[in-house]
C-alpha cells in the first residue's frame, strides 16, 4: 500500500493546544460550566465546531478526557464545557480556578446533530441528566436561527430539582412562546410543582407529526432503550432520530479503539448517530 | 513488482553487506522453541529457519508497548512538543502473515487521521520478507494471510539452489542493485516458484470455516449460553492482545517527570479483555463481563474490519492460541460458530 503523508501540518495528532479557563460557573452541586479560549488568538478564531462534536481536554501532568461542547457554534470568542465532577480529569478540572491553563485537542467527530437537515422541520429534543449538555449547542444554534425551524420542544429529565442544569437558559426559554419545555424530576422536593418521574413518560404527549419531525436524544446509556420504544410507538422514523453515544474515548482520532462498537468508532463516526445507522449494531444501545 | 533471481552463493555476501550498512533486525534463536527479532551484528546470530516468535516483529519495531507521544514543560507558560522517533532500519526475515498484520496496522494508523508516531517509524523501516515454517496452530491460509502481496520492499523465497526475489518498492530495488547480483526471473524460475508455493501451502494443517462467519456471527451474538461456554475459562489477562500482530488498542496517559517541570503524554498498550477497557467516568462499564469482552474481540478480529478495510484483522498466526493460559482457541471457536448455526 501507499503510505499517506501529512504535509500541511507537521504536528502530531496527540499534541494539545494551550487554552485558558476564562470563567467558571457552578450549575449544580456536581456540575460546573467552564468558558474556555485558546491562548493563540488565531487558533481561537479558526476554532469551528458543529453541535454534538467533542474535544479532548488535557490537564497537564494528570490526564486527558473527552467532553462535549456545550456552547453555540456561532460564538467564536470562547467555547463552553459543562463538566460533572465524576472522574480523574473532571475532578481536577473542578479544582481549577479562572485563568488556569489546560490543553485542548479537537473538535472531533464526523457525526453531529444535523442542524441543516432539521431546517423547516419540527425538532424534538430529549435529554436525560447530563445529556442536556451536548444538546445545548444545538438548542442555542436553533434559537439563534429560530425562523428557520418549525416547532421546537425540549423534554428534559433530571434526578432532582437541584440537578437541573442551565437554569438561566431554561428560565429564559420558558418565557418564550416559540419553544416548549417539559421538565420531569425523579425525586421532587417540597417546592417542585412540575412533572415527576422519568422523562420517557412525557413522550406520549408529544404531538409532532412523525413525517416532518427530527428527534435528538442524549442521556445515560440506560435511557436509550426506553426512549426508542416510546418514539417508535409515535412512529418517528429511525433515520430522523439522532442519538449521541457515550463511550470511553482515549484518543479521539480513531486509533486507540476503546470506543468502537462493531464497525463504528464513536469518536470518528459519531458521537452522534442516526438510529438507522446503529439499528442492528449489537451493543450500541 | 519486479521478479528476480539470486544464486545461493551470493546470499551470504548480500546479508553481510546489509548488516554492515544498516541497523539490521532479524530473527535469532532465544531458546529451543522460540525466536525473537533482535538487532543483528553478525551473520552467525541470524537464524531465518524459525517457527515461533512471541511478539510480532513489525509491532515490536513500530508500535512500542509504551511510547512517548508528547513532551511538555510546565512553568509560567506551557511548552508542548510532539515526540516523533524515526530511524532507518531493516526488518529482515518477517513472514507473510506478519507482513499482512503490519499492512493492517499501516492502514489503521493512516485512516481518518495520520499517526505520525507510527508512520514515521514505518516509512523508515525497510522490510525484507521470508517464509517461515507454520506452527500447528497457524491457520493463515483460511484468513488469506499466508501470502504477502504488498507491504515488503523485498521478499526472498528460498528455492533449491536459488532465491526467488519479489521486489515491491523502488527502495528495495535500489538495495538489490547496490548489494546483490541478480538476474531476471525466467519461465523456469516461475515454474519452480509455483511448485514451491504449492508445497509450502501443504504445510499449513489447520483450517477454519470462516466463510459465512460475517452473517452467522449476528445470529450467534445473542446466544448467551454459547458465549458462556466459550469464555468459561478466560482469566481476562489480555495475553492474546499482547501477542497479536494486529491488536492496537492503547491508553493515553499524562505523567510528570520527577523534576515536576516536565511531563509527557504517553501511550501504552491496552487490552480489550481486561475489565477496565469499557469503563467510563461515573462507573458505567460498557463491557462488564468476560463473555462480552471475548465476543467483542472476535467481532473486532473477524468482522469489524471486513466492513472498514475489506479484510479480517486476524491473520491466523495462532499466537493467541499458543499463549492463552485457559486454552481458548479462536480457530476452534470460529468452527463452533459455524457448527452451532448450521446444525
Amino acid at each position: 500500500m501507499v503510505l499517506k503523508t501529512k504535509n500541511e501540518n507537521k504536528n502530531s495528532i496527540y499534541v494539545p493546544d494551550i487554552a485558558r479557563i476564562s470563567r467558571i460557573e457552578k450549575l449544580s452541586p456536581t456540575e460546573k460550566l467552564f468558558n474556555i479560549a485558546f491562548e493563540d488568538e488565531e487558533k481561537q478564531n479558526n476554532f469551528k465546531f458543529l453541535p454534538g462534536q467533542f474535544i479532548e481536554l488535557t490537564i497537564f501532568g494528570l490526564g486527558e478526557a473527552p467532553f462535549c461542547l456545550a456552547s453555540n457554534p456561532n460564538n467564536r470568542e470562547f467555547f463552553e464545557l459543562c463538566v460533572r465532577n465524576a472522574g480523574n480529569v473532571s475532578s481536577a478540572l473542578h479544582r481549577m480556578e479562572e485563568g488556569s491553563k489546560i490543553g485542548i485537542r479537537g473538535p472531533f467527530g464526523k457525526g453531529y446533530f444535523p442542524f441543516e437537515k432539521m431546517r423547516n422541520h419540527n425538532v424534538l429534543l430529549i435529554a436525560g441528566g447530563l445529556g442536556l449538555v451536548p444538546l445545548m449547542s444545538l438548542i442555542k444554534y436553533i434559537m439563534q436561527h429560530r425562523e428557520d425551524y418549525r416547532e421546537i420542544m425540549i423534554v428534559y429529565g433530571a434526578v432532582n430539582p437541584d440537578s437541573i442544569l442551565f437554569k438561566n437558559d431554561i428560565g429564559y426559554w420558558s418565557n418564550r412562546s416559540d419553544i416548549s419545555i417539559c421538565i420531569s424530576v425523579d425525586n421532587p422536593d417540597d417546592k417542585w410543582t412540575g412533572e415527576i418521574g422519568v422523562c420517557t413518560k412525557l413522550i406520549p404527549r408529544v404531538n409532532f407529526p412523525p413525517e416532518d419531525t427530527y428527534v435528538v436524544v442524549c442521556g445515560p446509556p440506560v435511557m436509550y432503550k426506553y426512549v426508542i420504544v416510546e418514539l417508535e410507538k409515535k412512529n418517528f422514523k429511525p433515520e430522523n432520530i439522532y442519538l449521541s453515544l457515550e463511550r470511553r474515548m482515549e484518543c479521539g482520532v480513531g486509533k486507540c479503539n476503546h470506543c468502537h462498537i462493531g464497525n463504528k468508532l464513536v469518536c470518528v463516526d459519531g458521537p452522534v448517530f442516526s438510529l438507522w445507522e446503529i439499528i442492528n449494531l449489537k451493543e450500541a444501545i | 513488482m519486479l521478479y528476480k533471481v539470486m544464486d545461493k552463493n551470493v546470499y551470504q555476501d548480500f546479508i553481510k553487506a546489509l548488516i554492515s550498512n544498516y541497523e539490521f533486525i532479524g530473527p535469532a534463536r532465544k531458546d529451543r522453541s522460540v525466536h525473537d527479532f533482535v538487532p543483528i551484528k553478525n551473520i552467525s546470530e541470524l537464524d531465518t529457519n524459525y517457527m515461533r516468535t512471541t511478539i510480532p516483529p513489525a509491532k515490536k519495531l513500530l508500535f512500542y508497548p509504551t511510547e512517548k507521544l508528547v513532551n511538555y514543560e510546565v512553568g509560567k507558560s506551557i511548552d508542548v512538543k510532539p515526540v516523533v522517533e524515526s530511524k532507518e532500519r531493516i526488518l529482515f526475515g518477517i513472514n507473510a502473515w506478519d507482513i499482512n498484520g503490519m499492512n493492517f496496522l499501516d492502514e489503521l494508523f493512516t485512516t481518518d487521521f495520520i499517526d505520525e508516531n507510527y508512520i514515521s517509524k514505518r516509512k523508515n523501516l525497510m522490510v525484507i520478507g521470508m517464509d517461515s515454517q507454520p506452527t500447528e496452530t497457524n491457520f493463515s491460509p483460511s484468513m488469506g494471510a499466508d501470502y504477502a502481496k504488498s507491504g515488503f520492499d523485498i521478499y526472498l523465497t528460498e528455492l533449491k539452489d536459488k532465491y526467488f526475489i519479489r521486489i515491491g518498492t523502488a527502495r528495495g530495488n535500489e538495495i538489490i542493485q547496490k548489494y546483490a547480483e541478480v538476474r531476471n526471473a525466467t519461465a523456469e524460475d516461475f515454474k519452480d516458484y509455483d511448485k514451491y508455493l504449492d508445497d509450502y501451502r501443504m504445510k499449513f494443517k489447520l483450517n477454519v470455516d470462516i466463510k459465512n462467519f460475517y452473517d452467522n456471527f449476528e445470529l450467534i451474538y445473542n446466544n448467551e449460553e454459547f458465549w458462556k461456554k466459550v469464555a468459561k475459562d478466560c482469566y481476562s489477562c489480555g495475553s492474546c492482545n499482547l501477542v497479536c500482530p494486529t491488536c492496537f488498542c492503547f491508553n493515553i496517559k499524562d505523567d510528570m517527570e520527577l523534576n515536576l517541570k516536565e511531563g509527557n503524554k504517553i501511550r501504552e498498550w491496552d487490552s480489550c479483555m481486561i475489565p477496565e477497557y469499557g469503563l467510563v467516568a461515573g462507573g458505567h462499564n460498557f463491557r462488564p463481563n468476560k463473555e462480552n469482552r471475548l465476543k467483542q474481540r472476535y467481532r473486532c478480529k473477524l468482522k469489524t474490519f471486513i466492513d472498514k478495510f475489506g479484510k479480517y484483522s486476524c491473520v491466523g498466526c495462532g499466537r493467541c492460541i499458543e499463549t492463552c493460559l485457559a486454552k481458548i482457541n479462536i480457530a476452534e471457536d470460529i468452527n463452533s460458530v459455524k457448527r452451532e448455526v448450521s446444525v
